[in-house]
């Protein structure tokens, strides 16, 4: 079943499937062991030593034939993994199916010099790559990835090395470290560190400690949240930085190529064809310093949406429209946009303030029923205006507009973000209208495109009527 | 600003929705009348106050098997021309879409048990980013929209 121009992994995958298959097999070893002790009296060392000695030949020989099974190659068109020690699979990928070959490179691939070839289709929602050769050398990764990529630029040799178009400053990296607005997800990090702590220590240790260190002030408090934030915040910074360090953008005739990561490399290839819209996203904390992040919508391209799918991870907003013309300046727009009529603001401010009110009014009603609670006064009351604010500031920031072949919208959802979609790239476009819009004359507009993630829409709301209807008629597709 | 589509469901789909809403107004009629005995439990209740529930889950019913169906119908619109799919439906909340024919990637028939007691077929319309739907249309008309659909489809792809 095999072919003439079979290719093998790189030798050191024998090692890899090897410390692979003995960690998969640890926990049974050691289960196994626990019950020989048990049932008769042998020497601890015995079954210790014997089960080691068992573990690591077994291993060995089975990342011996691991690799000894595994092959790939190229024929009619498509690319073909061969592989399995007992049962012996084949699988078959179009060379058209093929949506993006990742390069990447784990600390592990780093030692000995190889790296990883991830090859994605753009069927299914499966979040697995379809086929992942674990260790390749350099040279057979490039080959490879060259013959996967351009089917119909074999014939012409060596490519030219790639146009390194952008990278990213230490300083960038940092400010997009600090930026991120990750402190959520630090935050929870170490609450759940704390957990586990709690689980492996002493029972009362924790206890003892907390109560030892707790502190008895609102200045105590607040200086322990104030350390916790801070915490997160660093960490958050960390964590950009390992994912982010060393990005560069390059374009090479139909291909993106991003590479990043400071522990693991990792080199994505992204066919321009298959982008179906650029976002420019404002976060909360970048937006008053006048930073923004380049996003990309793939379609089947969805392994790790937070990452992947980044351009570019930091730069001033009003370079954007600059790199977007240089990198793909097939997304590339930056019209005058239009606005929703003043009129709507109303519907915006009352659209989230009207649920803010609803929970003060929960709040206080909750407060004055279970009375000995104290008087709680009008303390909850204090959500809407910010509520109220934040209504107006996604009236203030809505917007759209046709630019020749392409649609520009701009919405706020805590972020601001301008989405650029080809026409052509548009799935499906609807108006809706609830019955106060109709009263108010008033209606939604909404688009839905293809993406890694699935089906994925985007709505500017409250437009008015007629100027949503021509929207929907003049977004169709290119004569 | 261009005109709607024209084309409507069949009208047999009034009478499967009249059966859809019977047979969804047992549990609503079950919530309410369960809420209503608990309330009238409670001894310090007023009585209007505990066979509200009740009530407006008999309205509920009564809406689902008698305004909603035809109201439903009466709004549901579509048409297949020029380069789109065209549809139009929703009776408080309303939407039209448009679909253009080059990104349908296939289009299916389905029938239910209780749609074929009807003779009645649901279209759905499948691009990249998930399908849309036209219930309720009689199987021939349904299979000829399906075959009409994927023909325009191809030739658009083309282009």
């Amino acid at each position: 079943m095999s072919s003439e121009n079979a290719r093998r992994l790189h030798p050191v995958a024998v090692l890899f499937e090897a410390v692979q298959i003995t960690r998969h097999w640890l926990g049974v070893l050691l289960g196994g062991g626990v019950a020989a002790l048990a049932s008769n009296g042998l020497p601890v060392h015995v079954v210790v030593a014997a089960g080691v000695a068992l573990l690591i030949s077994g291993s060995a020989v089975w990342g011996v034939l691991y690799w000894r099974t595994t092959s790939y190659w190229i024929a009619e068109g498509s690319f073909v993994l061969h592989r399995g020690v007992l049962s012996r699979k084949q699988r078959t990928i179009p060379l058209e199916r093929i949506q993006s070959v990742d390069v990447v490179q784990g600390v592990l691939q780093r030692l000995f010099g190889v790296v990883e070839v991830r090859v994605e289709t753009a069927g299914g929602g499966s979040r697995s790559p379809e086929a992942v050769l674990p260790a390749l050398n350099r040279e057979a990764a490039e080959a490879l990835r060259r013959e996967l990529e351009g089917p119909g630029t074999a014939g012409e040799g060596r490519r030219p090395p790639d146009k390194t178009l952008r990278r990213l400053s230490t300083g960038d990296l940092l400010l997009a470290g600090a930026t991120s607005g990750q402190i959520g997800i630090a935050l929870s990090l170490i609450g759940a560190t704390w957990q586990a702590a709690d689980n492996f220590l002493p029972q009362d240790l924790t206890l003892r400690l907390a109560e030892r260190f707790a502190p008895h002030s609102a200045v105590g408090w607040a200086s322990l949240a104030l350390a916790a934030g801070l915490l997160a915040w660093l960490l958050s910074i960390g964590g950009t930085v390992l994912a982010y360090a060393g990005f560069t953008l390059s374009r090479e005739g139909g291909m993106l190529h991003i590479r990043r990561g400071l522990l693991e490399r990792n080199e994505a290839a992204l066919p321009v064809s298959r982008i179906q819209a650029v976002r420019i996203v404002e976060g909360v904390l970048r937006q008053p310093l006048g930073l923004a992040t380049l996003r990309v919508e793939s379609a089947g391209y969805g392994k790790d949406a937070g990452v992947s799918t980044t351009l570019f991870p930091l730069l001033p907003r009003s370079r954007a429209h600059e790199l977007l013309l240089a990198v793909v300046p097939e997304f590339a727009a930056d019209p005058v946009l239009h606005r929703p009529p003043a009129r709507a603001r109303r519907r915006y401010a009352i659209r989230s303030a009207l649920p803010a009110a609803a929970l003060a009014a929960a709040l206080i009603l909750l407060f004055t029923t279970l009375a000995d609670a104290g008087p709680p006064g009008l303390l909850p009351v204090l959500v809407v205006p910010p509520a109220l604010l934040y209504g107006l500031l996604r009236h203030r920031d809505t917007g759209w507009a046709i630019s020749g072949d392409r649609l520009v919208l701009r919405t706020r959802r805590l972020s601001r973000t301008t989405t650029i979609i080809p026409l052509r790239c548009l799935q499906s476009r609807s108006v809706v209208q609830n019955p106060l819009q109709r009263r108010a004359r008033l209606a939604g507009f909404q688009v839905s495109i293809a993406s890694g993630r699935g089906r994925v829409h985007t709505t500017i709301t409250d437009l008015d009527a007629a100027s949503a209807h021509t929207l929907l008629v003049r977004t169709g597709s290119p004569a | 600003m261009s005109e709607g589509p024209s084309r409507r469901l069949d009208p047999k789909a009034r009478t499967l929705w009249r059966v859809h809403g019977t047979l969804f107004s047992p549990p609503v009629l079950a919530a309410g009348g369960g809420g209503s005995w608990a309330l009238l439990e409670r001894a310090q209740i007023p009585p209007w106050l505990a066979f509200s529930p009740g009530v407006a889950a008999a309205a509920l019913a009564l809406v689902l098997v008698t305004v909603l169906p035809p109201a439903r119908w009466h709004r549901w619109r579509y048409e297949v021309r020029g380069e789109e799919v065209d549809l139009e439906r929703g009776v408080l909340w309303r939407r039209r879409t448009l679909v253009p024919l080059s990104r349908v990637q296939h289009v299916d028939t389905k029938s239910g048990p209780l749609q074929r007691r009807f003779g009645l077929a649901t279209v759905e319309i499948y691009t990249a980013a998930g399908s849309e739907e036209i219930p309720q249309l009689a199987v021939s008309v349904a299979d000829e929209l399906r075959e009409n659909i994927s023909a325009l489809a191809q030739t658009h792809d083309v282009l």
